[in-house]
């Protein structure tokens, strides 16, 4: 692995934005998206990669069929009116269409960790699918290769989704006046046009109860729905009750058995059923039972908030947020790669239950936070 | 599946975005543009609004991204279906009657959404 500089274009910025690409730079004109290095990586180190999350996705089912045989709701700190959902969502087998494994590549042991698994709402598909693909073809042509079919796969999986839905049209949801939000929704949706989906587009707070059902801005039922929504926010919401007594008990994408992989609680009950695996870094619940350097992650924070980072026990890094009431896990620190550029972790995507892309992020500092930077990647 | 995708083609973004970036023509030159928001009801013209729009943006960074914002959201909810008060009412409704039907029926809203608020939902 190692970092490669390339000739940006003088309007490489007018070329992200016409291809739909327009939070490649911040409101503090801080560059998001990187367009002048990228990382080189080898055949073989894609190969451990894609083996590493397909392993890691069969310890994750195994996981989640643990948490919901001996019923451990608790640890997650999900509610009781919505444990029967999740089991059912998980006996239906209802569609699962992605998640992105985080890893880091630990520079001592020479081996690739799990951070997390965004199993809900991952973002930066867009990115990872689109714009690293054309980067690629912009600078390379067919020359170079990328460990990246998201875009082939996306389709290919709605293909298989369309015999599941419920009923003739899925709709699409996420909140409004974000977006990167709204690019990576309609992305989906575009892939899922293209497979023969018929699609509606709906913000969160625009889907309608009508005592019955929930309904669209034009009243349709709603059947199946793809949210970019967390879970864990729709469930204490005033519609949450609803969900469970929703007389089309619509399918929704992805479904309520995801919240236990996007929680990080899983990776206490992954350290519990595979001890000492080496994809695994050391995590408990709440204490660092004896663990001197460690990460302590609220179970549900997002982009890195309420991280506090620990060597010799003593905090050297933390980030602010709104997380932590519902509780902790402690997971040992892995030695963290940096080729010169910031630290860097790898997302790893799933679609379809099949590996088949990955994304470079890149910060400053050891916590990846949603400042970090996306870096494209060639195998060569 | 560790090979890249062969092409990468999109029908819902580009269509939409391409147009965004162009450079401004002038008004003898202006691409009319027409809006309805049911298909049994009759156009509007909006090309004025459409251009304003499309100078404010000026294929500049987020400025496109308004514009993209404008063409997907529904600009009234409440049971209105995705309407825009830029539009005549007969544009927005037309003589469909379930959308007709959605004035008058009393469908609760805004039940999801709050959290966001205060959050960002990336991960």
């Amino acid at each position: 692995m190692q970092i490669k500089y390339i000739t940006p274009q003088s309007n490489w910025q007018d070329r992200l934005e016409q291809n739909g690409f327009g939070y490649h730079t911040d409101e503090h004109n801080t560059p998001y998206w990187v367009e002048d290095y990228y990382y080189s990586i080898s055949e073989s180190f894609a190969d451990e990669i894609y083996a590493a999350t397909a392993d890691l996705w069969e310890m994750c089912l195994k996981a989640v069929d643990h948490v919901i045989t001996n019923k451990l709701y608790d640890q997650f700190q999900i509610p009781l009116f919505f444990h029967e959902h999740i089991e059912r969502s998980w006996e239906n087998d209802e569609l699962s269409i992605y998640g992105r494994f985080d890893f880091v590549y630990d520079t001592v042991e020479r081996q690739l960790k799990v951070l997390e698994f965004n199993a809900d709402t991952p973002t930066s598909l867009y990115e990872t699918g689109v714009v690293q693909w054309q980067w690629m073809n912009t600078y390379f042509g067919n020359s170079k290769d990328q460990f990246n079919s998201v875009h082939d796969r996306l389709i290919e999986t709605w293909k298989e989704a369309k015999a599941h839905l419920k009923g003739s049209t899925l709709h699409f949801s996420c909140m409004r006046e974000t977006l990167e939000d709204l690019t990576n929704i309609e992305y989906l949706r575009d892939c899922a046009i293209q497979a023969g989906i018929q699609t509606k587009l709906i913000y969160i707070d625009d889907i309608g109860w009508d005592g019955e059902t929930f309904t669209d801005l034009e009243d349709e039922m709603i059947t199946d729905i793809f949210k970019l929504y967390p879970w864990e926010w729709l469930i204490y919401e005033r519609f949450a009750l609803h969900i469970p007594n929703d007389m089309a008990q619509a399918q929704w994408i992805e479904p309520s058995w995801k919240m236990i992989l996007s929680n990080k609680a899983i990776l206490p009950i992954l350290w519990e059923l595979y001890p000492n695996h080496p994809l695994l870094l050391e995590s408990y619940f709440d204490e660092p039972k004896g663990m001197q350097n460690f990460v302590k992650k609220p179970l549900l924070s997002r982009e890195g908030a309420n991280v506090t980072l620990y060597i010799n026990n003593q905090i050297v890094e933390a980030t602010k947020g709104d997380y932590g009431d519902e509780g902790y896990i402690c997971q040992a620190l892995a030695n963290l790669p940096n080729e010169g550029k910031g630290y860097f972790i790898l997302g790893s995507w799933l679609i379809g239950q099949e590996p088949c892309g990955i994304t470079f992020r890149e910060s400053d500092k050891r916590i990846t936070t949603d400042k970090s930077r996306f870096v494209p990647h060639i195998i060569e | 599946m560790k090979k890249s995708s062969k092409a990468v083609s999109l029908v819902l973004i580009t269509a939409t975005l391409a147009s965004c970036s162009k450079p401004t023509e002038t008004k003898e030159e202006q691409q009319r543009v027409f809006m309805r928001a049911d298909s049994s009801a009759p156009y509007t013209e909006v090309t004025d609004q459409y251009q304003q729009q499309r100078n404010s943006g000026g294929g500049m960074g987020m400025g496109s991204a308004l514009l993209w914002y404008m063409a997907f959201r529904p600009m009234m909810g409440g049971g209105m279906g995705y309407t825009s008060p830029g539009i005549s009412p007969q544009s927005n409704v037309g003589t469909n009657t379930s959308k007709a039907d959605a004035y008058k029926k009393q469908t609760a809203r805004g039940g999801f959404g709050n959290t966001a608020k205060n959050n960002t939902v990336s991960s």
